[in-house]
């Protein structure tokens, strides 16, 4: 088998594959998911989820098992997303060895459930003070809370108003209450709540929404000329987030998902190549050389037949708890098995073909025979099984992800699958963690069914209607 | 004829099993041992205290190594590693499997075995209801395929059989789970039964009632590919030339397809079925734990929960027992069926 | 007229197959009769149609092909606008029978021989259950083969036997027309000849009327009276035995082409002849007659138009430009 021969076969398969629709639309998918992989940093609010997947403090501004951003459109009551601003109008102040710094952010408030923390987040060099407070559509400023840093050579520092100005909300509420009617406890409001409240009657009890601009102001003060504060951002954490929501350890589920697109083409199609690859060579040669080697061989096979695939793996991971790249090897020690006995019995038929006979007549060796020859001839049914066997790979690494025992240092579909499990997803209607990862494991699994039903067609073509 | 063949394939599958528990034995000695001698000092604990305690701290010490050596002699420990992995093998093929760590049966018992014994027939149950109505509609549906093949119907159904192919049944389930059991209450979230139990008829209905959400999931994701299956095979048959033969001789379409066609189907359609039902031997041990269904599959959820490793091997040595049974079967059906295979060749 | 010596009559039948690569003319305006009592050959080269033709004589044309038009008499009867139904139950097997070439997959594997010849009787007549297995057992008797075969399985018998199988079901109902399509092409040279011999005995005694299709001369001058010469869906020629073997001069050159390729077994050959060329593609037919791009005797006109059958003696037709 020559190039020009090999390139040839190429072009009448993919005359063949082209006529058939639905390859078609495989093809397309998996090239909707290697874009995925590709653009991965420019489609998602967290780029580094693979790696930072376990890392708390990436998420904490996230909210916690939040719906959504376009549940809004489907519902009457309508939350507020998350967003990061981070635009402000700067003044600043010198006096003396002083400078007072003011930043103004302006959030507009469209919402009828405010969001659920507001955060400042900035990088801060000496003993500034930073003191918050908001005003709101209705003329009243509040101050909401005021930290002093002590002095730090320079350091991302994270005031989070939903924490620290209970004190100040609630003595803004009281204000408007009736002590003797309702009687409430400060631990249990909820801060955003009321700033984001009209202020009257009930502004504790239930809250409505008072919409309009909201202006958050942050004054800095630096007491000496080396303090600086700067890359000021303020991130808004609201009730709906993301394209795909949070989970309950605050993490964008849309930047997990799209982080697992790679290692799920990974796992499948190095599973699939390799197992493929080693269960044709395997098949051919037993066809091949016949007599005791070939009983021999199919013993082995049959041994390696017998084992029940997962609750192997399954033990095999509990006690060894193997990473990534073991389990595709572990994996593919028993993938291989699959195209065995189709590929021998092929192999045999082959055999008995005068071209063979003529090619040892002239000297050639086996290998050659076999690589050259036998192999080739194969290579449209290896694409085919390779194709069929990327779903399997990747739903059994789910599986072994679900149960907890999957790689921790990467994000794939089961994993995001486990968590949700684990974090009372099913029992509590969190449907936005369960469907997306799942859906994604279904998706590609249809787009190498698609692209591998599409080449067992054109190999059979008896069963073609036509 | 077919008494040598079926001989001669269980003699195989006898001797392929025994090198894999071989095999399991070796892989799996160490962790095996370790809880073992885990297990040997709780024993020896539990003895010294409820012995009087009247003796000194060196008749103390001694007595406890005299006890361990007493008891690693009896399991084999004192002797080479080989020694012990054929020990260990034999053990486990006279289905001692020793005693659980932690977990219980429902009976109480801590025997593995026991334990073992009682998830194996709900296992059964749940599965083989499934396979046997997944066979029943690919049966009708790929049958109305292969006549009608490259209709609108059938393509159509070739598509829902690529779309489920890649879904993982337990997700399916999840979901299931959440939109029936949670969020509409129709259903029970999963078990066997209520508790508690009812008796009588009612016992049977509420175990349907369990049954039916887990079922319907693996009817819905299971019955495109044996349709689809089915409407290959058949369809292969129906371009043989003996077909073509046959009607020609003028029999009636009907005895055609269901006489001569589906008879010649019926040893791959067989195999066909058994395979499924041998792959949820093993690989439907997430759908188990998802639904809380209290067979084999569940029980390595649990016994991997709960770190009970020799419940972990004792299930994975069963289930390697069933699944090499469930080949041998299958070739021994296979050649029963076909005339091929079951009267042989040329006298 | 109805002459009652003829028992087919086939008018002007065109079969068509409706494929991917477009519309293949397989069987193209071809009119033949075939009289009780006789022997009709057919041959040609592989490709020619002749199987085709007699698929269509019980309406088994597989799909995509169809008969798109013409007219196929039995005993009189047009068979063409008759369903499916009705050809299965009057014309399959009683009035007309086929035994097939490559007797290997002909029978289902895994039914026993006897339980489909019993189908096969059970289906057509209605008689009770001990009659049919004698009338079974007498068949198999006639061809040679003995009782026990009833209980075996298609593929424990040898292809000989299983050639005899099937031509004992062909001949149970005593149909009007038996079609042997190639019998002997996949047997050796052996069984063969037995074979052969089986069929001349049971010409003689159950006086059938037949169609023998081969692409072996020699055999067809064995077992036929009369032949028809088929080439690309067309008849070429159509005469008695010693009209076509014996006539040197009115011959249509591809019959003294397939008459000059078949070697002789007492004349010394120094190289084999051939006829140049490749069967035509059907799709697209040549213009003119078909056969006139490997004709040696080509003339113009053979590429402009199609000669007719024109009877050149006495029960000799020839369609070609050269001889009229």
């Amino acid at each position: 088998m020559r190039w020009l021969d090999i390139k040839e076969g190429f072009r009448n398969f993919w005359k063949d594959f082209k006529s058939i629709k639905f390859g078609l639309f495989g093809l397309f998918l998996l090239f909707i998911f290697i874009v995925m992989v590709i653009i991965n940093p420019y489609i998602v609010p967290f780029p580094n989820a693979s790696s930072r997947w376990r890392d708390i403090t990436h998420w904490e501004d996230n909210p916690v098992s939040a719906p959504p951003v376009w549940v809004n459109w489907f519902s009457s009551v309508k939350r507020a997303p998350s967003t990061i601003i981070k635009e402000y109008t700067f003044t600043e102040e010198k006096k003396g060895n002083l400078t007072l710094n003011k930043l103004i952010f302006e959030y507009e408030y469209f919402y009828d459930l405010p969001p659920l923390d507001i955060i400042f987040h900035s990088y801060v060099v000496g003993s500034p003070v930073i003191i918050l407070s908001m005003e709101r559509p209705d003329g009243q400023v509040i101050t909401l809370t005021k930290r002093v840093i002590s002095k730090i050579a320079g350091k991302d520092i994270r005031i989070s108003i939903g924490n620290d100005s209970r004190t100040e909300s609630y003595n803004f509420g009281m204000k408007y209450e009736n002590p003797q009617q309702n009687r409430i406890e400060r631990e249990l409001i909820k801060p955003t709540k009321i700033l984001f409240a009209e202020a009257k009657e009930g502004i504790l009890v239930k809250p409505s929404s008072l919409q309009g601009t909201y202006k958050i102001m942050v004054d800095i003060i630096l007491p000496s000329p080396n303090d600086q504060v700067s890359k000021s951002t303020l991130f808004i954490s609201g009730g709906v987030s993301g394209w795909l929501g949070t989970d309950s350890a605050k993490r964008d589920i849309w930047s997990g998902i799209v982080a697992g697109v790679k290692w799920a083409l990974l796992i499948g199609l190095l599973t699939a190549f390799t197992s493929v690859s080693i269960g044709v060579i395997f098949g051919v040669v037993s066809a091949y050389l016949g007599g005791w080697q070939d009983s021999l061989m199919q013993r082995i096979f049959e041994i390696f037949v017998g084992v029940p695939l997962l609750p192997v793996l399954i033990v095999m991971s509990a006690i060894f708890r193997p990473n990534i790249w073991t389990l595709i090897i572990m994996m593919s020690c028993f993938f291989w098995v699959g195209p065995v006995k189709t590929v021998r019995s092929m192999g045999l038929q082959i055999k008995e073909e005068t071209y063979i006979e003529a090619a040892k007549a002239f000297g050639a060796s086996s290998s050659r025979i076999i690589f050259r020859h036998m192999i080739p001839l194969l290579i449209p049914y290896s694409f085919a099984s390779m194709a069929l066997y990327v779903p399997s790979a990747i739903v059994y690494e789910a599986s072994i992800s679900l149960l907890g025992l999957g790689d921790a240092t990467i994000v794939t579909w089961g994993q995001i699958l486990h968590d949700a499990l684990r974090g009372g997803a099913v029992i509590n209607g969190l449907w936005w963690w369960v469907i997306p990862p799942g859906l994604f494991i279904a998706l590609m699994g249809m787009t190498f069914a698609f692209i591998g039903f599409a080449m067992d067609k054109i190999l059979h073509p008896k069963l073609r209607t036509r | 004829m077919y008494w040598r063949y079926c001989l001669k394939r269980i003699i195989y599958g006898l001797i392929t099993f025994i090198i894999l528990i071989f095999i399991f034995s070796t892989l799996f000695n160490t962790t095996m041992e370790k809880t073992l001698k885990s297990q040997i000092e709780e024993e020896i604990r539990a003895e010294t205290l409820k012995m009087d305690t009247k003796m000194t701290p060196e008749e103390m010490t001694h007595f406890i190594a005299e006890r361990r050596t007493f008891k690693q002699h009896l399991y084999h420990l004192d002797k080479p590693i080989w020694n012990r992995i054929v020990w260990r093998a034999i053990n486990v093929l006279s289905l001692n499997f020793g005693k659980a760590t932690i977990m219980k049966s429902s009976a109480g018992e801590t025997d593995v075995w026991e334990i073992i014994s009682e998830c194996l027939p709900r296992t059964i149950l749940l599965f083989t209801t499934a396979i046997c109505i997944n066979i029943i509609l690919g049966l009708l549906l790929g049958l109305k395929k292969a006549q009608k093949a490259g209709g609108f119907m059938d393509k159509l159904t070739s598509i829902g059989t690529m779309v489920v192919y890649g879904m993982p049944s337990w997700w399916l389930g999840m979901l299931v789970i959440m939109f029936f059991a949670y969020q509409l209450r129709l259903f029970p979230s999963g078990s066997l039964h209520s508790i508690p139990p009812p008796t009588g008829l009612a016992y049977y209905i509420d175990l349907l009632y369990h049954m039916a959400l887990p079922v319907l999931t693996l009817v819905v994701i299971g019955f495109w590919g044996s349709s689809y299956l089915i409407r290959n095979i058949v369809l292969g048959i129906l371009q043989e030339d003996y077909i073509m033969a046959t009607r020609t001789r003028g029999i009636p379409e009907r005895k055609v397809l269901y006489g001569h066609a589906m008879r010649t189907a019926a040893p791959p359609i067989v195999t066909m079925a058994l395979l499924s039902l041998l792959a949820s031997v093993g690989g439907n041990i997430i759908f188990e734990g998802i639904f809380s269904w209290p067979g084999l599959g569940n029980l390595y959820w649990i016994s991997i929960e709960q770190n009970d490793i020799p419940v972990l091997m004792g299930n994975l040595f069963i289930t390697t027992a069933l699944y090499m049974a469930g080949l041998v079967i299958l070739d021994l059906i296979y050649g029963f069926l076909d005339p091929r295979i079951k009267v042989g060749g040329r006298r | 007229m109805i002459d009652n010596n003829i028992i087919l009559r086939v008018k002007n039948l065109k079969i068509q197959f409706f494929t991917t690569k477009g519309v293949v003319y397989a069987v193209d305006d071809i009119s033949f009769w075939l009289k009780k009592g006789e022997t009709l050959g057919l041959v040609g080269e592989s490709g020619c149609g002749k199987t085709t033709t007699v698929l269509g004589l019980v309406k088994m044309v597989p799909t995509p092909g169809k008969i798109i038009s013409g007219s196929i008499e039995v005993d009189g009867e047009n068979i063409i606008p008759l369903s499916e139904n009705e050809m299965r139950n009057k014309v399959r097997w009683t009035k007309i029978s086929m035994v097939f070439q490559g007797a290997m997959n002909c029978l289902t594997p895994v039914y026993t021989v006897g339980f489909q010849m019993m189908e096969t009787l059970q289906k057509h007549k209605e008689i009770p259950y001990a009659e049919a297995k004698k009338r079974i057992i007498n068949y198999l008797k006639l061809v040679g083969l003995s009782e026990d075969i009833i209980r075996r399985y298609p593929h424990e018998l040898s292809g000989g036997m299983k050639q005899r199988v099937v031509i004992a079901t062909a001949l149970f109902l005593e149909p009007k027309i038996v079609i042997c399509d190639e019998p002997t092409t996949a047997l050796d040279v052996v069984v063969q000849a037995q074979i052969i011999n089986l069929l001349k005995e049971l010409k003689k005694k159950l006086g059938l009327s037949v169609i023998f299709i081969t692409h072996d001369l020699a055999t067809e001058a064995e077992v036929a009276d009369r032949l028809i010469v088929m080439y690309a869906g067309k008849i070429a020629e159509i005469g008695t035995n010693e009209n076509i073997y014996g006539n040197k001069k009115l011959s249509h050159p591809y019959t003294k082409k397939l008459i000059q390729a078949t070697p002789r077994l007492h004349k010394k050959v120094d190289e084999l002849s051939f006829i140049p060329g490749t069967p035509p593609d059907l799709v697209n037919p040549p213009t003119g007659c078909r056969f006139h791009p490997r004709c040696s005797e080509a003339i113009e006109r053979c590429k402009k138009e199609e000669p007719p059958l024109i009877e050149v003696e006495k029960e000799h037709w020839i369609a070609c430009w050269r001889i009229n």
